[in-house]
């Protein structure tokens, strides 16, 4: 209003409402591991190991088919309007709604539990948390650090092949 | 593909060995195509410039991926990784060489498994480790 003095912002907090976010869990969605997305993740990351493009190698070394490289969990299925079109990561209902004023993000850790071989052919479902929050002072001001942890299990045997854990941070 | 590496052939201490790669924009773009991380942050010189970087950058996950194959190459196909993390220190950029490497911690039996620990990390051209971790990897046994 004319002639009041602006209130300062108060500085960010994490709310209690926040902290009710964590552990909520999202709606699942489909994850596709396939030969021609194995050998596509391999190449990006200049794999030579032929168990991850020959599948007859990969079936003589005792696998279902070719393997998975650490740190491809399969590529979620994708349509316009339904994905992030820069990610490709879904946009669902469920899961933390967090509103948050930080602008920036930087990617700060993941972490990658296997309890099984991810080998194309498999089909996978993922669900995911908000797992953790925590606000650290920094040189640049506040950082809130999300970490959300996704699951993700086979949905021919039910089985949870692996769990991941990734850490993004805003300021 | 390496020698199948066994639990009795480990030691603390031991280093494993190391996995170079010095990506040039082109692999980054695999790697998007791969892992369908599009961020043009990793590609677009511009881009990159208006956040306030000199150049592009090397994805985080392509970091993690590498110190993965280091893993997976030293493990052999009948060893299997369990559990890998690493935080993301620094930026790499690219047509530098990025290493993994990684130091045996502990070893143990655990579960009937043949358990061992490991530090693992990326370190840039000048040796600064920009992605430091730990890895859990059951190995098979000569028994």
């Amino acid at each position: 209003m004319a002639g009041e003095a602006k209130t300062a912002e108060a500085p960010f907090e994490i709310t209690d409402e926040m902290r009710a976010q964590i552990g909520v869990e999202s709606e699942p969605w489909t994850y596709e591991v396939t030969t021609t997305s194995v050998r596509m993740y391999a190449r990006g990351i200049g794999a030579e190991d032929p168990v991850h493009y020959d599948v007859d190698f990969a079936e003589q070394q005792g696998f279902r088919s070719i393997v998975a490289p650490l740190g491809y969990l399969g590529t979620p299925v994708y349509a316009p309007g339904t994905n992030d079109p820069t990610f490709g990561f879904p946009r669902r209902g469920g899961g933390p709604r967090l509103n948050i004023p930080f602008k920036r993000l930087l990617d700060g850790g993941t972490e990658t539990e296997y309890f099984d071989v991810i080998c194309a052919g498999d089909v996978l479902e993922e669900t995911s948390h908000l797992a953790d929050l925590k606000l650290r002072d920094a040189a640049m001001g506040k950082m809130l650090f999300i970490t959300n942890e996704s699951v993700y299990k086979n949905k021919e045997t039910g089985n949870v092949v692996a769990k991941q854990r990734l850490t993004s941070i805003h300021y | 593909m390496t020698e199948q590496v066994y639990f009795e052939d480990v030691s603390e201490g031991q280093e494993i060995p190391a996995v170079q790669i010095t990506p040039d924009k082109q692999q980054l773009v695999k790697f998007a195509a791969g892992s369908g991380d599009f961020n043009p942050l990793h590609f677009d010189e511009k881009f990159a410039q208006n956040m306030g970087l000199p150049e592009t950058i090397v994805h985080g996950r392509f970091k993690y991926a590498v110190v993965g194959r280091m893993l997976t190459q030293w493990a052999g196909h009948k060893g299997r990784v369990q559990r890998f993390g690493v935080t993301y220190r620094g930026m790499d950029q690219p047509n530098k060489p990025i290493t993994a490497r990684g130091t045996v911690t502990a070893k143990k039996q655990e579960g009937g498994e043949n358990v061992v620990e490991l530090d693992v990390w990326t370190e840039d051209a000048e040796g600064k480790k920009t992605t430091p971790g730990t890895a859990v990897v059951a190995l098979p046994g000569r028994g």
